[in-house]
């Protein structure tokens, strides 16, 4: 009787009420005057009953799973020996574990103490009632509430209004979904770096200049006081961002504009999926790509002229990372050139114009608000951007503007201040998430700024 | 199209009705135009006078539109595009080698059927021209070129005080004589008209028939229009085309009262179009 079953069983209810009711709804019709004398028609009808059967149903099995733990708990307790009890919670839950890995493995009887097996066979039991308890409720309730829909099937009940409010009633229930779970990603950064903000300063935090966030774990631990200075990082952030928009812009820029202006239709269909294909790569390989190949290349090439260039270089993740993000301008400024409208253009040629002076006067300052969106968007993807950095970018957080010297990222420190065996109270660890918090904020501001760029653009040809 | 009038446009092989005129400034010469493997224009002769409207019209599709857009190579930019005959102005062939299509486009202006300011300020639409072909050597020379362009417009004393706002924000009727400014900035010889009115209102419509016959005095003049009451008010020579064919010539009076062929008639009566 698991749930499963249980679900199958009211699906092919549902599908049987909605032909009652369809059926139904025929027949009704038969008596007043055909299908033109009802409000809906009869697949409305049908829709309607299956909905209150179907419903009910969801809603019973879905709150009877929430809260069927906590009364299997509370009636369970008191089958549970006094003396554990009297122990304390850890030890209640201890006991609890072992009697539920006994039930759930179906070997109750390889318990050895007769008290435990008692509780045992008698969890087993209230799980039996509570399986059996629901299958019959959510059959009744389903059963009855579609036979009742049925016997209201009537030529004025309004049947497709009803089953339209809640088909979009669903549509936002799942539109909200997605709303829900960034709130709630919001709201758990948010209390941990509330936590880290109890033990470090804020204002440390935004202005201080060194991050060297190891603490101490005994007292008599040395040199490992903790400094929660954000500055570094971010800079190194921006540094590294800095020099992706350096490549990406232009680059991307370039290459809509040929697109968009030059290139033939055939060539366009091979060179706007070859471009974009960059945006597919995964990361770890531009990582790997930016500290195997380009960084040692940089290295190379500065040292060949006499400079000292880190072997994880600023320059080698930014470079990488810009290639990267060349998709992203590219793609966008492409469909912002080629939504000025031909008339524009033709104005232009018609005053004697060549074709780039009309696309540099003409073409270029009609899409730039466009444009500009589409390069804050690629920055607030080149900030957060994370595995290229963490492969390519160094450690150490040396406040710098060489792009040459080996810098660090938020999103760096947040990965090795999260990966491995950590406890999740120092403020070492919560550290993370007060970066995370900084870092959701900073690309979300360009986001916002990007999205109320872009429609503006749009408003404007629409 | 009735038998009667499918068997005369079949049986047209000579444009009725004098197509030359005595001092041209455009000479069209047996022009055909094909859209890929389709034929839009066929074996049309027709001149362009000095200081004279010369009005195309005829119903949708024949070919009025393609056959304006020949006269300054607009046609360049849609690739499938293929223009055989002669076409010169002041003597010089069009489709030469010589002839830079740019240059062209500097001497015959085109005005769009839908009015199409850039996105940049009222200055800089009309000031686009002059700059991009070097005309004015400093800033008091443009600022003189952008005032006399919107005077002759008869846009000037509406914007006057706010020649920064954007052309855009203008109403329809100013957008489009800002575009007919913008085009006499660059002193052209011919300015081509594709329906110029047909975005337009009566009121804004009438300011700009006006402005056309203002501008006669400088320039020849050639408009597509679907209206025959512009054709006629504003038009010295009216050219009927259908189906691809220039079927009649004639000064506007007579083409308008006393039609030749049949088809013309039919069109001007009502009877298709």
């Amino acid at each position: 009787m698991t749930v499963i079953n249980l679900l199958i069983v009211t699906a092919v209810l549902t599908l049987l009420y909605f032909l009652f009711g369809r059926q139904r709804a025929y027949s009704v019709a038969k008596g007043n005057g055909g299908i033109r004398g009802m409000h809906s028609l009869p697949t409305h009808y049908g829709a309607l009953v299956a909905l209150w059967c179907v419903v009910p149903a969801l809603f019973i099995i879905v709150a009877w799973k929430l809260l069927e733990p906590s009364v299997v708990d509370s009636l369970l307790s008191s089958s549970i020996p006094a003396e554990i009890r009297a122990q304390g919670d850890m030890a209640v839950s201890l006991y609890r574990n072992e009697i539920n890995n006994a039930v759930d493995s179906a070997r109750i009887s390889s318990l050895s103490d007769p008290a435990k097996q008692a509780t045992a066979t008698r969890l087993a039991g209230l799980q039996k009632y509570a399986s059996y308890g629901l299958f019959a409720l959510t059959l009744c309730v389903a059963t009855l509430l579609g036979f009742l829909a049925i016997g209201r099937i009537s030529p004025t009940l309004e049947a497709r209004h009803r089953v339209e409010a809640t088909v979009q009633g669903f549509l936002l229930a799942c539109a909200s979904i997605a709303i829900l779970t960034t709130i709630g990603i919001v709201l758990s950064v948010l209390f941990e770096s509330i936590r880290f903000f109890n033990q470090v300063s804020f204002v440390e935090f935004v202005t201080g200049l060194k991050w060297s966030p190891q603490t101490a774990i005994r007292s008599d631990q040395v040199g490992s006081t903790g400094s929660f200075g954000a500055i570094p990082l971010f800079a190194g952030t921006m540094l590294i961002s800095l020099i992706a928009m350096l490549v990406a812009v232009p680059f991307g820029l370039m290459s809509a504009i040929y697109l968009a202006e030059y290139a033939s239709s055939s060539a366009r269909a091979v060179i706007k999926p070859l471009l974009e294909m960059l945006a597919g790569i995964p990361t770890v390989v531009y990582g790997f790509f930016a500290a195997l190949t380009v960084a040692p290349w940089i290295k190379g090439i500065g040292e060949s002229i006499g400079l000292s260039v880190a072997s994880e270089s600023a320059l080698a993740a930014g470079l990488v990372m810009g290639i990267m993000i060349i998709p992203f301008v590219s793609s966008l400024s492409d469909d912002v050139i080629t939504a000025v409208p031909q008339s524009m253009r033709d104005g232009s040629f018609g005053l004697g114009a060549t074709h780039s002076e009309t696309i540099r006067k003409v073409v270029i300052p009609a899409a730039l608000p466009g444009i500009v969106g589409g390069v804050l968007l690629a920055a607030s993807r080149a900030i957060g951007e994370t595995m290229i950095v963490v492969m390519a970018a160094g450690l150490a957080a040396k406040l710098t503007a060489n792009p040459l010297e080996a810098v660090t990222t938020v999103t760096v420190q947040i990965v090795t201040l999260l990966t491995g065996d950590q406890e999740f109270d120092s403020a070492k660890t919560l550290a993370a998430f007060a970066l995370g918090l900084m870092l959701f904020v900073s690309t979300l501001v360009l986001n916002v700024i990007a999205l109320y760029v872009v429609r503006r653009y749009r408003e404007q040809y629409d | 199209m009735s038998d009667a009038a499918k068997e005369a446009f079949d049986a047209l092989k000579e444009t009725v009705g004098r197509v030359t005129v005595d001092d041209p400034k455009m000479q069209a010469q047996n022009v055909d135009v094909f859209y890929g493997d389709k034929q839009a224009i066929y074996d049309v002769t027709l001149d362009v006078a000095k200081n004279e409207v010369v009005a195309m019209i005829g119903p949708s599709g024949c070919g009025k539109s393609t056959f304006l857009r020949c006269l300054n190579r607009m046609n360049d930019t849609i690739p499938s595009c293929k223009v055989t005959g002669d076409i010169t102005l002041e003597g010089e062939s069009l489709y030469s080698k010589d002839m830079d299509p740019v240059l062209l486009r500097a001497r015959v202006g085109m005005v769009f059927q839908k009015p199409n300011p850039f996105a940049k300020s009222i200055y800089d639409n009309v000031a686009y021209g002059p700059k991009i072909h070097g005309l004015a050597n400093n800033r008091a020379e443009l600022d003189d070129i952008v005032e006399s362009s919107l005077q002759r417009a008869g846009l000037f004393d509406e914007v006057k005080d706010r020649l920064t706002a954007p052309g855009t924000s203008l109403s329809g009727g100013q957008q489009q004589r800002l575009c007919i400014a913008r085009t006499i900035a660059v002193s052209p010889e011919v300015i081509l008209m594709d329906e110029p009115c047909s975005a337009l209102d009566p009121i804004a419509t009438a300011r700009i028939e006006e402005l056309i016959d203002e501008l006669r005095e400088n320039y020849a003049i050639a408009i597509v229009t679907h209206s025959m009451q512009q054709a006629a008010r504003v038009s010295q020579r009216t050219a009927y085309f259908h189906l691809g064919k220039l079927v009649e010539v004639g000064e506007t009076k007579r083409i308008f009262t006393n039609p030749s062929h049949e088809l013309t008639e039919n069109y001007i009566t009502g009877r298709f179009g």
